[in-house]
């Protein structure tokens, strides 16, 4: 059997599986699905800079943060807006936010562009952290999860759990079809080509820089619609949203699932939110097992997770 | 608000406290940084480690000058077991695998420091010699950061005639300059990484140490330090020391009177001079170009 | 023939060592514009200068009358000035075909479409077919480029250089490290698709240089010692005292 026929049937039986979770998993673990749902989006929206365009992007936890704080400040000041445009614009938020950061930070490379990314994430913790009248600092804002509305069926509650797993099932695949199309696209490729040889590239007459700038920004876009899920969530934002551990997290994700492919942080957003969930039930220093985890697979199966399998193949 | 020269002076001096101290942080950083292209985040972990250190070396001896020498030591022997089995890994590997190694490693450790010494903060007083205040133009001006002052200057001094004037500051200052070449003329580069290396984590363990009176010993406190470095290699240029060394004390002063002018948004000082720096010369105060 | 470049007065300090100082060169539309000269003469500065790599400390670079000095490389390169690498500078981990295919993106100006999926992209595929029959690397389109072997590296170089369908292109010693056979092969690609355009070419073997070249530049401590036509260039007193008489050139590697 081809590979791609084994990718066929996985991503064929995982698409069942997902569908039908709410029928065989307890309400719990239907939680513990949605929180990994929304980290697969956030981890693959860090993985499209630096699995693809090869830019390692350590303040990608601001952009899930605007995104989370926009949609809670949306929520509680103009409740009516419908539910899909208010995702759209906290998004459209993160998106923008993209485009300024990137503005600043992409001529730089490697390490200091990590550094400056970070920089920047720390700058939008501390005003979220201060800025008290419209954030609250880290009180946080609570919110309460508006009506769904569906043209064929009416109102629906997000109240149900159900409803709420439907609804965000349906974005993140929406969100994860996006990266996916974008990489198979003329853009998607641009931004390859510049992680693959930025001087060719440049000779070819590809502005590396209008090129970062947009992937980084649609990364944020993803990153920001991830935010505002949690917090659609979480009925609840504060500045653990937009922290360095939020950062973190998702680097940690991204890098034990797997840069290398595209279903990677999946993987890894999967294992490490089970994972987690697991051990903090009885150690209230999980992060230490986590980390270690993380520190070995840097340095000893760099590939993630997902390369175990190439591991079992023959020598290539 | 009075604004006069005296209150101008006293906050000057704490904003100079903070940046010295933070060049002792950071100057480790930059070194390393210059020297073999490595961005060593973990060292901030250096500092909190010193001043935990130094935190129970003093409970239990009731020496704080005790801690002042033996924490620093500690944490640089530290520093090249964590150089020895975790860095050397990732120097042929690239930047992208050093910082992803080097941010977990922080974290790590901040997890590992709450798992020793509780998540509870600890205070430090500095010791009887230096504690109470002075007049100082009319105010009261604590003794203990006239200490942090002087003591920083005469490591300082101690710094550059080191780097100046012995043999082998002039093959560190070398390195930072042209790695390959330095090591092309037979020195052993690998050797004087690992002493610098382990100096950087030195000095910010004796910041940790001298800082532990001044602020609240906790997990996080790491973090704005990490923070404040990144800005200061930003602005300073990556491998500068005297950059750094202008750049803390820029911060400093930012810090000192942005937090009497406007306290909440003080941070804005910060990051609208890093962004100016990025804007105008990308590759900070007296840095090379990349 | 209207003039496709000119160089006014470029100068090029890097620290304190000046590598070009005064070069004054106007190439017409449609010469094969050989630069010839000892290895620290200059050479790579120029091409770099030209192709925007480096930019000129001093004077002016003229493409087509419009003046392009200090312009960014890309901006360059969408002028139609297109250049090669005397070390292969591919994309190793793409195929020979998906490295076309980059350059057939940037030439239709599609590198920021975000609305069409590549593997059904007629326009471009056809183009990156197109281009890789031209150099008949049809048969290893689906190579990994790191996987080549040399010459066929080489041969990738310039389809890269060419599928921009640029005006003028310029190769930096494209037969280094060729064979006999190999190079024969290239110097007649060279001929094939540079007719009608601007060819600019450093180049080291004496025996391509003369084939080809119309005019020739020798380029020596940064100046240029002489400019002409081949047989002028050749009887040219100082040239032949600066090398050519001194055998430093491999008229053929074996």
């Amino acid at each position: 059997m081809s590979r791609t026929r084994i990718h066929q049937i996985a991503g064929i039986i995982i698409s069942a599986l997902l569908l039908l979770a709410p029928f065989y998993l307890p309400e719990i673990r239907v939680h513990l699905l949605i929180e990994i749902l929304i980290f697969a989006l956030f981890a693959l929206s860090f993985n499209l800079l630096y699995g693809y365009a090869g830019l390692l992007c350590f303040g990608i936890g601001a952009f899930f943060g605007i995104g989370a704080y926009v949609y809670a400040l949306l929520l509680t000041h103009l409740p009516q807006m419908p539910l899909l445009l208010g995702l759209l614009i906290s998004a459209f938020g993160a998106w923008l936010a993209g485009i300024a950061i990137g503005f600043l930070s992409v001529r730089l490379r490697g390490a200091y562009f990590a550094l400056i990314t970070f920089a920047f994430q720390m700058f939008l913790y501390a005003v979220a952290l201060k800025w008290r009248s419209v954030t609250n600092g880290d009180d946080g804002i609570g919110v309460t999860r508006p009506e769904f509305y569906l043209p064929l069926f009416g109102k629906i509650s997000l109240m149900n759990i159900i409803n709420l797993y439907y609804l965000i099932l349906g974005v993140v695949a929406l969100g994860v079809l996006l990266a996916y199309l974008f990489l198979k696209t003329p853009l998607g490729n641009s931004a390859v080509c510049m992680r693959e040889n930025e001087t060719r590239s440049s000779f070819l007459g590809y502005d590396s820089f209008l090129t970062k700038v947009t992937i980084f920004s649609l990364s944020g876009f993803l990153a920001g619609l991830a935010g505002s899920l949690f917090v659609l969530f979480n009925e609840f934002v504060a500045t653990n949203c937009i922290d360095m551990n939020m950062s973190f997290a998702v680097v940690l994700m991204a890098i034990i699932g797997g840069t290398g492919q595209f279903f990677g942080p999946v993987i890894g957003a999967a294992f490490y939110t089970a994972f987690q969930n697991w051990l903090s039930s009885f150690t209230q220093h999980w992060w230490l097992f986590v980390g270690a985890l993380y520190v070995a697979t840097v340095l000893y199966l760099p590939g993630g997770l997902v390369s175990i399998a190439n591991l079992f193949k023959r020598g290539d | 608000m009075g604004t006069s020269i005296e209150i101008i002076i006293i906050q000057a001096m704490h904003g100079f406290v903070y940046g010295l101290l933070l060049f002792m942080v950071a100057s480790g950083l930059t070194l390393v940084l210059g020297m073999m292209g490595v961005l060593n985040i973990a060292h901030i972990a250096f500092y909190m480690l010193g001043a935990y250190i130094a935190y129970s070396i003093t409970t239990y001896t009731g020496s704080f000058w005790l801690s002042l020498v033996a924490s620093p030591i500690i944490v640089g022997a530290l520093s090249i077991i964590i150089e020895r089995i975790f860095l050397k890994k990732t120097y042929k590997a690239g930047h992208a695998l050093q910082i992803l190694l080097t941010f977990g490693l922080y974290f790590i450790f901040a997890e590992l420091v709450r798992l020793i010494w509780g998540t509870s903060p600890f205070r430090l007083a500095p010791p009887e010699l230096l504690s109470g205040g002075i007049t100082l133009l009319g105010k009261t001006f604590p003794i203990y950061r006239l200490f942090i002052i002087g003591f920083s200057v005469v490591i300082f001094i101690a710094m550059i005639l080191i780097l100046m004037r012995t043999r082998i500051g002039i093959i560190i200052r070398a390195a930072v300059y042209d790695t390959d070449m330095v090591e092309a003329l037979g020195n052993n580069i690998p050797l004087y990484f690992i002493g610098v290396f382990a100096a950087g984590a030195f000095l910010a363990a004796v910041a940790g140490v001298v800082a532990a009176p001044l602020l609240t010993i906790f997990s996080g406190m790491g973090d704005q330090v990490l923070l404040d470095c990144f800005v200061v290699i930003i602005v300073g240029g990556f491998g500068s020391l005297l950059g750094a060394f202008i750049a803390s004390l820029m911060l400093g002063q930012l810090q000192s009177f942005g937090i009497m002018w406007i306290p909440e948004l003080a941070i804005v000082f910060q990051f609208l001079l890093m962004a100016l720096v990025l804007i105008i010369r990308p590759t900070g105060l007296m840095g090379e170009e990349i | 023939m209207g003039c496709a470049l000119k160089l006014e007065n470029i100068h090029k300090d890097f620290s304190g060592l000046q590598v070009l100082k005064g070069i004054h060169l106007e190439i017409k539309e449609g010469e094969r514009h050989a630069i010839i000269g000892p290895n620290g003469a200059g050479k790579s500065t120029l091409f770099n200068i030209i192709t925007g790599l480096y930019k000129p400390s001093k004077g002016r670079l003229l493409f087509r009358e419009k003046d392009i000095t200090g312009w960014p490389i890309h901006k360059i390169s969408r002028m139609k000035i297109s250049r090669s690498f005397q070390i292969t500078n591919l994309y190793p981990r793409m195929t020979v075909f998906e490295n076309v295919r980059n350059a057939v993106i940037s030439k239709l100006n599609r590198r920021f479409d975000w609305l069409h999926l590549l593997d059904n992209d007629q326009e471009i595929n056809e183009e990156t077919e197109r281009i890789l029959s031209l150099l008949s690397l049809e048969g290893v389109r689906n190579f990994l480029a790191a996987e080549l072997s040399y010459g066929a590296q080489r041969e990738l170089e310039i389809a890269l250089t060419l599928a921009r369908d640029p005006i003028l292109i310029m190769l930096d010693e494209p037969t280094a490290g060729l064979n006999t056979e190999e190079t024969r092969k290239v110097v007649e690609i060279i001929r094939r698709v540079t007719e009608r355009k601007t060819l600019v070419i450093v180049e080291h073997d004496m025996e391509v240089v003369f084939s080809l070249a119309s005019r020739i530049t020798v380029l020596n401590y940064g100046r240029i010692l002489a400019t002409g036509a081949p047989d002028e260039v050749r009887e040219n007193e100082e040239v032949k005292n600066a090398y050519l008489g001194k055998k430093q050139y491999v008229t053929r590697s074996q």
